[in-house]
């Protein structure tokens, strides 16, 4: 029962996804484009040379933060939709340092890193402050900090750091921009978000403190009478997603944005909340999906050019692989369809 | 004074989007069921209001097709959480990145990449279909309003009789306090819940196309901007009953009409600080209400028919 429940919970995105492509197709037939020559552009736009891998690499990287982030924060229960604004307040601290402070090269970039981290963990913690402290809801809380973080970036890109007549900052030194891979679009950043992502993966499943936190967010009550420090853990889960989330705004401040401008991070929240939730949570599955969207926004670039269709058709496909998958794992889960699964089991052993 | 008027009436006309998606919320919660995605079917809401208003030239087609979208989508949103009994929750955030890519997409579809700004007519107010004008502030405040804002007091007293004064209403409550008593009552607990998503999901469909029909004469992607959380707040300051829900909405309104005139009025201060008001202020609002827990017992909970 335990693998054909493993076995599910792999399938139902999978299913998801291809019934998301089938309406999207559908859609792009509507609209008067052939599906096929559609979905070629797409992939070619996305994994057709070492070029374009590159940059789907370099799409992906916010995103792989944003959703560790979420991906973190939901294993102990806690529903940070805060992404967004610890995202940016990392970037804005990055970008005092990597403008104001007058260092430059590798000594610089390791300040922005952390600044970046800690400003993002701060910000995060006001939320995990009034949570634990005032039994507030998070979610809201979240949100409206995001809506804060961005009109202070505003205020940043249009006043305090302003470059001359356009409202953006002053780009980062060259000397403090992260090194591209292999002359790609991809940066080290990529790499840095790899990294947390495996760390994040090893330390909530192979660390007895990562059991913990696991433990609360299954179950809060049995974790308090069991002992846990359940408030700390949930601290620390703001703190820690809320510094994914800002190391990875700094990250994409260094390598691909060098200012911060109108729309830098724009969404970038939500997309790590839905890519954790289609990864359900875990971290290596959570970074897969975050490529495979990123591919699908490199590509739809190319596919609006060969075909006419708008690329926000490819918002669409994922919105509609959240929707299935998180219906799809509520109806595996339902009393009457293991009940159906059990039957099936039964038929083929009866059969052999 | 001038400046105190000002502020009064915008705080009413600002209010009144917060009014409908409080009460969606509030309706949807009294059922059990607690739903973040209200963000969300605005945002469609205030497409369709705007797409159809255009088309046809008039507001209130554009609000009924609004309301109209915004059933069809909380449709998915109720067999996922009532049939299914998805984590209602985690369904809230489907529909909230679902629908915004939604309107989206028809919006860059029906307008094409060129992003030329398209204005419609707004809804007329009472005193403007009537030929009256004046400058009287109690004659602007009580008929210089969209129907809309009539149908959203109308709504709020609508809402506190039902609730308080009707066996309808006070078995509609206990679906949300205690589905298994409720069944056991011979009430139709399943038929509530989706009765709840018809008029959550209808609600938040005018407030989303209040704002295009009635507020602003065009539609931008994120013009909804957290009113859906807002209103979410409001519900929980309001402590889940119909008054103080308006008295909350009033307060939020009144924070974002404020932030519009200090805008306007501005000091030498970045107008982005002005903006973080209506936002603070609801950060600062729910810290300051604490702990207590007021709201129906069954809420955000699955109801499972064969569980025992």
């Amino acid at each position: 029962m335990k693998n054909s429940g493993k076995l599910v919970s792999f399938l139902v995105p999978i299913i998801s996804i291809l019934l998301a492509f089938i309406i999207g197709c559908i859609i792009m037939a509507v609209l008067g484009a052939n599906p096929f020559v559609a979905l070629e552009s797409l992939w070619i736009g996305a994994f057709g040379s070492l070029r374009n891998v590159g940059t789907t690499l370099a799409r992906s990287t916010p995103l792989i933060f944003t959703s560790l982030c979420a991906c973190f924060a939901y294993r102990c229960g806690v529903f940070n939709l805060g992404g967004e604004g610890q995202f940016l307040m990392g970037s804005i601290v990055c970008c005092y340092i990597a403008t104001q402070s007058g260092i430059e090269g590798l000594p610089a970039i390791l300040l922005c890193l952390v600044g970046g981290a800690v400003a993002g963990g701060v910000w995060s913690l006001i939320a995990g402050l009034l949570k634990v402290y005032r039994g507030q809801n998070e979610m809201i809380i979240t949100i409206m900090l995001n809506y804060v973080a961005t009109l202070f970036m505003g205020v940043v890109y249009t006043n305090w750091l302003r470059d001359g007549s356009v409202p953006q900052t002053q780009a980062v030194p060259d000397a403090t921009q992260l090194s591209r891979l292999f002359g790609l679009r991809v940066t080290s950043a990529f790499v840095i978000a790899l990294v947390v992502g495996l760390l994040v993966y090893y330390f909530l499943f192979y660390t007895s403190k990562g059991f913990q936190l696991r433990a609360v967010g299954l179950n809060m009550t049995a974790a308090e009478f069991n002992g846990f420090a359940v408030k700390k853990y949930i601290l620390m889960s703001f703190i820690v997603s809320g510094a994914i989330a800002g190391l990875g705004g700094s990250a994409e401040l260094l390598g691909t944005q060098f200012r911060l401008i109108n729309g830098f991070g724009n969404g970038y929240g939500f997309d790590g909340v839905a890519m954790a939730l289609i990864g359900q949570l875990h971290p290596i599955a959570t970074i897969l999906v975050a490529i495979f969207f990123a591919a699908l926004r490199v590509g739809s670039t190319t596919m609006q050019a060969a075909t006419g269709v708008p690329t926000s058709v490819c918002d669409i496909i994922q919105a509609l692989v959240i929707v299935f998958t998180v219906a799809g794992l509520a109806m595996v889960k339902l009393p009457g369809f293991k009940a159906f699964l059990g039957r099936l089991t039964e038929r083929r052993k009866e059969a052999a | 004074m001038e400046f105190v008027m000002n502020i009064i009436l915008s705080s009413v006309r600002m209010a009144t989007p917060l009014i409908f998606l409080a009460l969606a919320e509030l309706y949807s919660q009294r059922a059990g069921l607690v739903h973040i995605g209200l963000e969300g079917l605005a945002s469609i809401g205030s497409l369709v209001g705007f797409l159809v208003s255009l088309i046809t030239g008039s507001p209130m087609l554009g609000v009924l097709a609004g309301a109209a979208v915004g059933i069809l989508v909380n449709m998915i949103f109720a067999y996922a959480t009532v049939t299914l009994c998805a984590e209602q929750i985690v369904y809230g955030m489907a529909i909230n990145i679902f629908a915004p890519a939604l309107a989206a997409f028809i919006y860059r579809v029906y307008f094409g990449a060129g992003s030329e700004l398209v204005q419609v007519g707004l809804m007329n107010t009472l005193s403007g279909s009537l030929g009256i004008t004046s400058d009287n502030f109690l004659v602007r405040l009580l008929l210089d309003q969209t129907p809309m804002v009539y149908l959203a007091y109308g709504l709020v007293i609508f809402t506190v009789i039902y609730f308080n004064r009707t066996k309808s209403g006070l078995n509609y409550k206990a679906v949300g306090e205690y589905p298994k008593a409720a069944a056991t009552l011979g009430i139709n607990v399943i038929g509530v819940k989706y009765l709840a998503c018809v008029i959550c999901g209808a609600l938040a469909g005018i407030g989303g196309a209040y704002l295009t029909t009635c507020y602003a004469n065009t539609y931008v992607d994120g013009n909804v901007a957290g009113r859906g959380f807002i209103a979410l707040a409001a519900v929980i300051f309001g402590r889940w009953s119909g008054a103080g829900v308006l008295l909350a909405c009033l307060f939020f309104g009144f924070c974002d009409a404020l932030q519009i005139r200090l805008q306007v009025s501005s000091f030498g201060v970045p107008y982005q600080f002005f903006q973080m008001i209506p936002y603070v202020a609801t950060v600062v609002v729910l810290a300051s209400i604490g702990m207590k827990k007021a709201g129906p017992k069954s809420s955000g909970k699955p109801y499972l028919k064969e569980e025992r």
